[in-house]
């Protein structure tokens, strides 16, 4: 049975194998998508505006936060300025895919770079680490894959504009619950749990402290190196340590099990 | 103050600059270099670090930046909710759909 399902995947086409390995964001991006273009809407985007935000900027949390800036009558410096605090995430986000871009052109790199976001950077990165034939090319295309579907379904949402009323603090749970999954998926063992939870502390910290999303960035910058430091310590002096021991995961994907195998 | 089409303009292009820059320089920098081990073991704890500090903030703390607990029992509660459909499904879309659908209920009976 499975292997027919492999077999009958091998034959189809190269659209539908991008479609396929994007398919779980693009079915997000629908209603939050939607929910984004009539935030937009709401606070004087028209359709052409809202076209051209959703290609040249594409990040579901810096439009939303645009929304909400221009609704309480932001300056336009200080909307750019804590959308530099927001966006300094993908330097991270970047540094930690660059090992799969090696030796690829400026131009592609430039172009991958434009459309990298959270969700496709998920994605793509589960991808590198799983299936070793996943090539960089490919990796873009899952990239435009999205952008067209979060593309449209702001468009339609600017288009629908007022004439629905929909709870907006509901709809944006969508990208909450996008990131818990994500969170949950790489839980592989007791070190990164401590971490997470170290994290979570350390976000509410740094944000009270900051009064901004530059909190974001700095409680991810002191969390991932106290993990980095921590499994460093543990490797040294303790390699054998449960805290580094892989968890099984109980929808037990061949994917995973690929990848035990590497570790 | 209302802004105008050409102010929004603007605005996006300023979003751009600010949003292009920080994804592109790391690509940059890395893609003819080698990369050092301990960078590479550094960067494995970003992503899950980053996610967390996404839903804390989305979760936990307010407009203003304080930490709250204020109304947020339906997002609490739905968020449990996801972890465990997520856990056991290893389904981004499900945990998502069903995520929305315990939120929106909780929200009516909270």
């Amino acid at each position: 049975m499975e292997k027919a399902i492999a077999k009958s995947r091998e034959k189809l086409p190269y659209w539908r194998k991008i479609l396929d390995a994007s398919l779980p964001v693009d079915l997000s991006y629908i209603p939050i998508g939607l929910a984004c273009g009539i935030l937009l809407n709401a606070s004087g985007f028209n359709v052409w505006t809202t076209l051209m935000v959703s290609i040249m900027v594409f990040s579901g949390g810096a439009q939303f936060l645009i929304a909400s800036l221009l609704a309480t009558n932001a300056p336009m410096l200080s909307v750019i300025l804590m959308m530099f605090f927001l966006e300094l995430r993908y330097a991270l986000l970047g540094s930690s895919l660059s090992k799969y871009l090696h030796g690829e052109s400026l131009g592609f790199t430039a172009l991958f770079a434009a459309s990298m976001n959270d969700e496709n950077y998920a994605l793509n990165y589960l991808k590198f680490s799983t299936d070793k034939k996943f090539t960089p090319r490919e990796a873009l295309h899952v990239e435009h894959m999205t952008l067209v579907f979060w593309t449209i379904s702001n468009i339609i949402g600017s288009l629908i504009g007022s004439a629905i009323n929909i709870d907006l603090t509901i709809v944006h749970f969508a990208l909450t619950a996008l990131f818990l999954y994500m969170i949950v998926v790489q839980l592989k063992n007791g070190l990164i749990i401590v971490i997470c939870i170290l994290s979570g502390f350390l976000a509410a910290f740094f944000m009270v402290l900051t009064k901004s999303t530059l909190g974001l960035v700095l409680s991810t910058l002191a969390a991932s190196f106290i993990g980095f430091l921590v499994e460093a310590t543990i490797r040294k002096y303790k390699p054998k340590s449960g805290w580094l021991r892989p968890m099984k995961n109980p929808a037990g994907s061949p994917e995973d099990a690929e990848e035990d195998a590497d570790d | 103050m209302e802004w105008n089409t050409t102010q929004h303009v603007w605005l996006i292009l300023g979003c751009f600059c600010v949003a292009f820059a920080p994804r592109l320089i790391p690509l940059m920098f890395f893609r003819t270099r080698k990369i050092p081990d301990w960078f590479n073991e550094w960067m494995r704890y970003v992503p899950i670090s980053l996610f967390t500090a996404l839903v804390v903030k989305d979760i936990f703390i307010s407009p203003e930046y304080t930490v709250t607990i204020v109304n947020r029992a339906p997002e609490m509660i739905a968020a449990v909710i996801v972890i465990g459909i997520a856990y056991w499904t290893r389904s981004m879309a499900i945990s998502v759909v069903l995520g929305l659908v315990a939120v929106f209920l909780l929200a009516m009976v909270v």
